[in-house]
């Protein structure tokens, strides 16, 4: 709406091509005389400016004569002369915009050098802008971060000077770090890692010296404040009420864990060392690790000092040996968590140095940055702890500390909190955090071999932590009893925990009375289910479903971390909205699907111990079904026409047959006598039939799973009646079939010896009734003819005359292939062997 | 000016499929394509009207800044809103949409709304990505779709309001918890639930115009 305005009346220079120098010219004119920011023209300003970046653009990538121009006459001069001016919001944000086409459209190196080229945008930077409006500072801090994707080694120079030791982009943008725009603070965080990663020398050396302590205290502390107020709220919710609260707290750590490795992961040796000492003395040990011991340890020390709860504090170190890897962090860290004793913190600190404390920096950012960058060329260190040092004890002092050295103070604690007497809270969250350091391919191997991982000396009698597996067996044993407090996550994680600390490629390492710990846990699971068990469908469904589950959606520790909702005292209701597998069971069946699941963890840690592979499992291998619309050969095999009407509502004619267990739905391949191309597959237990009441040549069918197509209330209609009936009678009894088939397994699975239940007699009886009435099946006593018509409509004949005098009452079933004739089953028993699948090249 | 609420918005999808185009088409119509010189920009803010009530769209482009994961995840959970752009004459833009949205899942508030945009429709003759075809990937996955060109400006409008409605309309649902503002809403600063009028003298922006 402005440009009309702004170009109306314009001088007799105003040239008809907006992209040129002459245009360019004229805005200059119109800039120039118009210096004092008014009211009346602020808009034309504002538009002159944007015409001013839109030429720039285009001269860019056309016309280098418009820099030349632009840079003769300083241009950008205007732009901090109108800032200056102090001329409201609406004025800067145009203008900071405008600086934001401008740089992000702007290709050529050169070009760029020209817009930077005099220090005006330095100036910009430093410019005061009016930071409470908001928008005013997201457009700033975008403009800054857009600048910050520009650095690179040539144009660092325009930004840090190292004469002045001088960096305002870097030095402006931190001093928002702890904004309380989420988006002001990621942007902060974008730039500061666009910076770092230019790798200039003397540019580092700057960052170092001068801002490196001052950054890295406070953001250790804005970090450590977040700590405590996600330990707040997890202490103040014993009744889950603030759910998104704590997600939100939860998320925010791990962005912060995640900055600081994306940082350590440049590797820039100066940084590191600084940011390191910062996190391990002013954050991790003082803070997360000493909060593990009761209050009244370490007091001397920790007097009057913020701690969290031991669960929280367990939680947060787990996620910091699941996100970083860098060798100076996790070792010393676990060096602390592992290997400390009481005697090597008598002194305050380990093994002397620097005494890790969490408290407030002595300034804020903001001071500390102005005092380190006046003062010119000077280091400031107070800030900077002295570093660890090496926290590896050596020989000799290892043999004077003998005495002290049972007691290691810490993982005495971590491996205590896995007694699951009271519940296994703090249980799941020492169990991550051993698995967490367990996994971290940035420790040093020694410093787990024997301890989490399997000691690969081989002259060791012991090569193993036993102590800590005896605890891990506990839980397995505890989890199998039919009253505990034990959620399944927790034992799965001990398994997991369990399987790393004693297999090694492979072999288990396991003592006579661990392993036999285990096989008892074994059956002592195995009764647990069997109390559970009923000879029912339902039964069986469920535990098919749990066992898929559990397939499909192994433990993932590091999801397991991300989720807030563990932090809160383990609770029964589902209504908190929480897994299942994160809570305890509430109600009968929730205990049943508890004793499957217990049964099935339990049953797969006996089997990787015992070196022996899963045959059993899963009940219904859906791998053997039809899986493709590749050919089948149906010579052999009955066929009924029928008409499927699916959800879609369109009408197709296909051909059902039910074999090997399942239902199958094929058409004629053209082509290609006797074959079938499947459109669709099922398992025949999977599958609920109805009939339909109004007409009854029709039936519902619907299965859950499906290996081809979808089956949702799919209508089939046969040509009559009898021939749904016996298509109805064919499926159910399949089904009866493949259920019971399944029963069977389950029984054999759990020791449990076959059942006379009275469902299972009745239904032998009536087969025996059935039988003994003289029909080979229902459909051929009491429908005479009936499969060769079958065979009639059938565009894949099979071969004929093997069913005696029915099949030659239709001549057009004549065996048009000459297949040779195969004994085919009664038609009521269903073949439990595979179809025939043949490749169709 | 002040607004009911402020969205944010972040933008996403491969390199090159117009992010920036349009982003800056929408905040700012000033910039037409002249000479065959489309503009972008990464940030940008701009008030529209829905149901009356001024609302404020802020949208981050996170373009450049997939090296580093921390910077990636935040962003996902400070958004409200999501476009997922994929460029309609390149199909392995299209292709990528799975990882894109994987991610969006993963790390952003579960009832961020996520619009699916096919760019660069003036480009019919390149078209590489049937219409059906974002349109069924949008309908298996739950987002809403739209094709879009930053370069005649079509649609541009309707895909930033068009989420803008559809977030509006779960807060109307109480599905936004609105008080926590690390999912990207912001209430405005005179907003209160009894009085959601606007201020005396403000009246809603006839045009868009970079004002806001
Ligand atoms: N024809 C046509 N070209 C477009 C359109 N949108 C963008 N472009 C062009 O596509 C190219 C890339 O556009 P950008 O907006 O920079 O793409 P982006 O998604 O921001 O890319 P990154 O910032 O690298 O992630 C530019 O050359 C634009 O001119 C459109 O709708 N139609
Ligand atoms: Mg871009």
């Amino acid at each position: 709406m402005f440009r009309s305005r702004s170009w109306f009346g314009g001088s007799l220079w105003r040239t008809k091509n907006p992209h040129s120098l002459d245009h360019l010219k004229y805005l200059h004119t119109v800039l120039s005389k118009n210096q004092t920011v008014s009211e009346s023209n602020r808009s034309l300003l504002v538009e002159t400016l944007r015409s001013i970046a839109e030429i720039l653009i285009w001269g860019d990538q056309n016309d280098s004569s418009v820099f030349d121009f632009f840079l003769e006459k300083n241009m950008l001069s205007f732009f901090l002369n109108i800032l200056k001016q102090k001329c409201g919001s609406y004025v800067c944000v145009q203008l900071l915009q405008t600086l934001n086409i401008l740089f992000e459209n702007i290709r050529n190196e050169t070009s760029l050098y020209y817009l930077l080229s005099n220090n005006h945008v330095n100036s910009i930077i430093v410019h005061k802008f009016d930071f409470s409006d908001e928008e005013v500072m997201a457009y700033y801090i975008s403009f800054l971060k857009t600048l910050s994707l520009k650095l690179n080694s040539h144009t660092i120079h325009f930004f840090y000077n190292d004469h002045t030791n001088d960096f305002p982009l870097y030095t402006e943008a931190i001093k928002f770090f702890k904004h309380p725009e989420s988006m002001v603070r990621i942007a902060v965080r974008t730039l500061t890692l666009n910076v770092y990663r230019v790798q200039d020398h003397s540019m580092l050396r700057f960052i170092r010296n001068k801002t490196a302590a001052p950054y890295f205290s406070n953001l250790v502390w804005f970090i450590g404040n977040h700590v405590l107020e996600l330990d707040a709220c997890v202490r103040n919710d014993a009744d889950h009420s603030s759910q998104s609260r704590l997600a939100d707290l939860v998320a925010e750590h791990l962005d912060h864990l995640h900055y600081l490795n994306d940082i350590l992961c440049l590797n820039i040796d100066e940084l590191n060392d600084v940011l390191i000492d910062h996190l391990l003395n002013k954050l991790f040990v003082p803070l997360y690790i000493f909060s593990l011991l009761p209050a009244h340890q370490f007091s001397p020390l920790q007097e009057g000092k913020p701690r969290v709860s031991s669960v929280v504090s367990l939680f947060l170190l787990s996620q910091i040996f699941l996100i970083t890897r860098q060798e100076a962090l996790v070792n010393d860290l676990a060096n602390v968590i592992l290997k400390s004793t009481a005697a090597n913190w008598e002194n305050g600190s380990f093994v002397a140095q620097a005494r890790p404390v969490f408290g407030a920096p002595s300034r804020t950012l903001e001071e500390s940055l102005e005092t380190s960058t006046s003062s010119l060329g000077e280091a400031t260190s107070e800030d900077v702890s002295e570093p660890v040092g090496n926290l590896n004890i050596t020989d000799e002092e290892k043999e004077q500390r003998l005495a002290q050295e049972a007691q290691k103070v810490f993982l005495e604690v971590v491996v205590n909190s896995l007694d699951c007497d009271e519940n296994d809270y703090a249980a799941l969250f020492a169990l991550c955090l051993l698995y967490a350091i367990s996994q971290n391919e940035g420790l040093d191997h020694i410093m787990l071999d024997g301890m989490l991982l399997p000691a690969r000396n081989t002259e060791l009698k012991q090569r193993y932590n036993a102590w800590l597996v005896q605890k891990l067996v506990n839980i397995v044993t505890q989890s199998c009893q039919a009253v505990c407090k034990i959620r399944l996550v927790t034992l799965e994680l001990a398994i997991l925990l369990l399987q790393k600390l004693v297999l090694l490629e492979g072999k288990n390492l396991l003592s006579d009375a661990h392993y036999a710990a285990v096989v008892g846990a074994k059956e002592e699971s195995a009764a647990l289910l069997t109390s559970y068990y009923k000879r029912e469908d339902m039964f069986g469904e469920m535990f098919e479903s749990e066992d898929e589950d559990m397939r499909k959606k192994p433990l993932n520790v590091e999801w397991l971390m991300m989720d807030s909702n563990v932090l809160l005292p383990p609770t029964g209701t589902p209504m908190t909205g929480i897994d299942f597998g994160k809570r305890l069971p509430c109600g009968e069946v929730e205990r049943a699907r508890r004793a499957i699941r217990v049964f099935l963890l339990v049953r797969s840690l006996w089997l990787n111990l015992s070196g022996l592979k899963e045959t059993q499992l899963p009940l219904t291998n859906r791998n053997d079904c039809v899986q493709s619309d590749t050919d089948l050969d149906l010579t052999n095999s009955d066929l009924l026409a029928c008409h499927v009407i699916g959800p879609d509502g369109v009408r197709n004619h296909r051909f059902l047959v039910v074999e090997s267990n399942q239902i199958i739905l094929v058409v004629p391949v053209p082509g290609k006598l006797g074959y079938g191309r499947p459109k669709l597959a099922a398992m025949l237990h999977d599958l609920d039939v109805s009939a339909d009441k109004h007409d009854s040549r029709s039936l519902f069918l619907s299965a859950k799973f499906t290996t081809v197509g979808p089956m949702v209330n799919t209508k089939f209609i046969f040509d009559d009646h009898i021939r749904c009936m016996a298509a109805q009678q064919r499926l159910t009894k399949g089904r009866t079939k493949a259920r019971e088939e399944k029963m069977r397994q389950m029984e054999k699975l759990l020791d449990i010896p076959p059942s006379e239940s009275p469902q299972y007699n009745l239904l032998q009886q009536l087969r025996h009734q059935h039988r003994s009435a003289g029909s080979r099946s229902m459909l051929h006593h009491k429908i005479p003819g009936f499969p060769t018509q079958i065979r009639v409509s059938s565009a894949s004949p099979r071969p004929s005359g093997d069913e005696g005098s029915e099949a030659s009452n239709s001549p057009g079933t004549r065996s048009r292939d000459g297949s040779p004739k195969l004994p085919r089953p009664r038609s009521e028993e269903i073949q439990l062997e595979s179809i025939k699948v043949k490749q169709h090249k | 000016m002040s607004y009911a609420y402020l969205f944010k918005y972040i933008i996403i999808g491969d390199t090159g499929v117009g992010k920036s185009c349009l982003l800056l088409q929408f905040t700012d119509k000033r910039f037409q394509p002249v000479h065959d010189l489309t503009i972008g920009v990464e940030f940008g803010a701009r008030m529209i009207t829905i149901d009356s009530k001024y609302i404020k769209l802020q949208i981050w482009d996170t373009a450049g800044q997939e090296a580093f994961r921390s910077i990636t995840r935040s962003y996902y959970r400070g958004a409200a809103g999501a476009l997922l752009v994929y460029d309609i004459t390149r199909r392995e833009t299209f292709n990528h949409l799975t990882t894109w949205l994987d991610d969006a899942r993963q790390h952003s508030n579960s009832n961020m709304v996520i619009m699916l945009i096919g760019n660069k429709s003036d480009l019919e003759s390149r078209r590489e990505v049937k219409k059906e075809e974002g349109e069924a990937f949008a309908r298996e996955h739950g987002l809403i779709f739209m094709e879009t060109s930053a370069k005649t400006a079509a649609n541009v409008e309707e895909a930033f309001i068009n989420t803008a409605k559809e977030i509006y309309e779960k807060i109307q649902e109480g599905v936004f918890d609105i008080n926590n503002e690390a999912n990207g809403i912001k209430i405005g600063p005179q907003h209160s639930p009894s009085n959601s009028n606007l201020s005396p003298g403000s009246k809603p922006p006839s045009q868009p115009s970079g004002c806001c």
